[in-house]
């Protein structure tokens, strides 16, 4: 009876513990998707037309996304990534992933396009990849570009350089939230957020912006770093969760 | 009670085995210094040449060096590193060493348009100058080394340049009064091979670090800049003249590859193509440092110009046309339309590049 009664529990200790192993963590992946007018992008391609109508191809693209931060409905938030960097001749920066979320009903997440102004600061990135080909000089105002976007626009042989920043000290950095609906408990697994990129919406509304009137560059044109700032605000970013 | 004794006597017989086997201990790896040849048994007594760590400081707005970690930096290598470096034995008829085209009062560089080998035999591109390259992702001008260990076993071997043969290095290297005991002594070695004098080759190069310029101290606040080099500074750092897009951070290179529109197609060498095959790389080269530009003409991958003044009048031309020239190269056809003063004050600036300390002049 004795030896029964101890066989028994020993069964039922083995399955609570089996029990405990089936909770399934769930690791986020954040991807970053490029568009043009709805389609995939594509480099390297004079197909692309604006709202001002010139043609263009994209032959750079590369920017920083800052503090990737999850809000729950408690009001804790859970900060993803610092800064990520996204070039497009480099698949391997397409995506990052956080490992093991805590399980909570998170409703919203924020980003920054670009980095505020307690991030971006010279060499204080020194050591991360994006350091030499971000850089934004000191006589200019310091820190990093927000964005290098170029390409040829009309012929092979006009290029435009869509390059943002902190410029003289000003900055031209934004937040974008977008609420969502993402319930991590037990049982959900791993997600995927998507945040794309319209690169189109940059050049159109609420500012039509035409390359034509970039002149010898627009890092020291705050004008032109404020319509574009605004248009990225508008449009520019949409997000998606699959879970 | 047999079997006990049958029991006992074989115990004996393994201990007394195990005592003939063991007549002479000693240290019997034979890279330590005190290795004795007629030890049978180690007996954890080796000792080696210890060698001393030498650490690297981080500039001011540089990365951390990225060193090998099976070529860790000491004092040993490097001076053998530097030893090699100076030294005729690495080519054939030793004659040529490194520092015959990497010469010191030229920054490392060549001031030859093309080197000459030791075949009297002249190369296609311009003798890169050796400076801060530990902070280099890539080594030549296409980028065709990933470090500076698989750099340093091109040259030795190129029949253009030293025309020899790993063999031969090593075999002369082997039989020589000095070597032998500074790579053991450096590297604990008994036999010189081709990989152990890459990396102390590598090792010489990574010291060599310039950042003691005129603008250097002008960013500490030692020394003040000349109105013109200050107007040089403004325009080499805003899209006026648009150079610190690729000549980026105090390094004052992006580790990258442009088009600057210095041709039309074809393109005579295609650069960094010849390494990735891809069309989309056609004429496109590494972007050197500027620091101790003055010192490294002549220009370009080609040494097609002799100064400063030919560079900058490049520029302001805005270069010309072809499939793959660089968008950041966004004043073509136009020009950046600078005056004679801003060019000379484009010019001025660069010479505030130059490390006195570095070249040996100091």
């Amino acid at each position: 009876m004795k030896k029964t009664l101890l066989l028994i529990s020993a069964i039922a200790f083995l399955f609570t513990s089996c029990d405990k192993d089936k909770a399934i963590v769930t690791d986020i992946t954040i991807n970053f998707n490029h568009t043009v007018n709805g389609s995939e992008l594509m480099t390297n391609s004079m197909i692309y037309t604006n709202e001002a109508g010139e043609n263009y191809d994209i032959q750079t693209l590369k920017y920083l996304i800052s503090d990737i931060t999850l809000h729950s409905e408690n009001g804790s938030s859970l900060l993803l990534d610092e800064v990520h960097f996204i070039d497009i001749s480099d698949e391997s920066t397409f995506n990052l992933t956080y490992n093991e979320v805590p399980n909570n009903n998170y409703t919203s997440i924020s980003f920054d396009m670009g980095l505020d102004t307690a991030k971006n600061i010279s060499n204080k990135y020194v050591n991360d990849d994006f350091h030499t080909t971000m850089f934004w000089p000191e006589p200019n105002g310091g820190g990093y570009h927000y964005i290098k976007l170029e390409g040829a626009y009309n012929n092979d042989s006009t290029f435009y350089n869509t390059h943002t920043g902190g410029t003289m000290g000003a900055d031209y950095s934004f937040n974008h939230v977008e609420n969502i609906s993402l319930t991590v408990d037990n049982d959900l697994g791993d997600v995927s957020v998507n945040i794309n990129m319209e690169i189109n919406n940059w050049y159109n509304s609420p500012n039509q912006i035409e390359f034509s009137s970039y002149g010898m560059g627009i890092m020291m044109n705050m004008m032109m770093q404020m319509n574009i700032q605004m248009n990225g605000i508008t449009d520019v970013f949409s997000v998606t969760v699959d879970k | 009670m047999k079997s006990l004794i049958y029991l006992l006597l074989g115990a004996i017989l393994i201990i007394s085995c195990k005592k003939d086997l063991a007549p002479i201990s000693g240290c019997t790896d034979n890279i330590a210094i005190n290795y004795n040849p007629n030890a049978i048994t180690e007996d954890q007594s080796c000792n080696y040449f210890s060698t001393t760590p030498y650490v690297i400081e981080t500039p001011y707005g540089f990365p951390d060096m990225k060193i090998p970690s099976d070529n860790p930096m000491t004092v040993e290598g490097i001076a053998l590193g530097e030893k090699l470096f100076k030294d005729p034995i690495l080519s054939a008829d030793n004659t040529q060493a490194c520092i015959n085209c990497h010469q010191q009062n030229f920054s490392f560089s060549d001031p030859n348009q093309f080197s000459t080998g030791i075949d009297n035999i002249q190369g296609n591109r311009n003798a890169s100058a050796l400076i801060n390259l530990g902070w280099n992702t890539s080594f030549n001008w296409d980028g065709s080394s990933l470090t500076l260990e698989e750099q340093a076993f091109e040259p030795v071997t190129n029949s253009i340049e030293m025309h020899n043969t790993w063999m031969n290095v090593e075999q002369e290297l082997n039989s020589h009064i000095d070597y032998p005991f500074l790579f053991k002594q450096a590297f604990n070695i008994n036999y010189i091979d081709s990989n152990h004098i890459v990396k102390a080759i590598a090792q010489f190069e990574r010291t060599l670090i310039s950042t003691n310029s005129k603008l250097d101290r002008y960013l500490n606040n030692e020394e003040q800049l000349t109105i013109s080099e200050l107007n040089g500074y403004a325009i080499f750092n805003t899209e006026k003249g648009d150079c610190f897009h690729c000549h980026s951070t105090n390094m004052f290179m992006d580790n990258l590859f442009h088009n600057n529109g210095l041709d039309i197609e074809p393109f005579i060498d295609i650069g960094r193509a010849k390494v990735t095959s891809n069309p989309l790389d056609n004429g496109k080269f590494k972007t050197p440092t500027l620091r101790n530009v003055e010192m490294t003409a002549p220009y370009m991958h080609d040494g097609r110009f002799a100064t400063l003044e030919e560079v900058v009048e490049h520029y302001d031309s805005g270069g010309k046309y072809s499939t793959t020239v660089d968008p950041l190269m966004k004043k073509l056809g136009v020009g950046l339309q600078l005056s004679n003063q801003e060019k000379k004050d484009l010019v001025a600036y660069l010479k505030t590049l130059t490390d006195n300390e570095f070249i040996g002049s100091d």
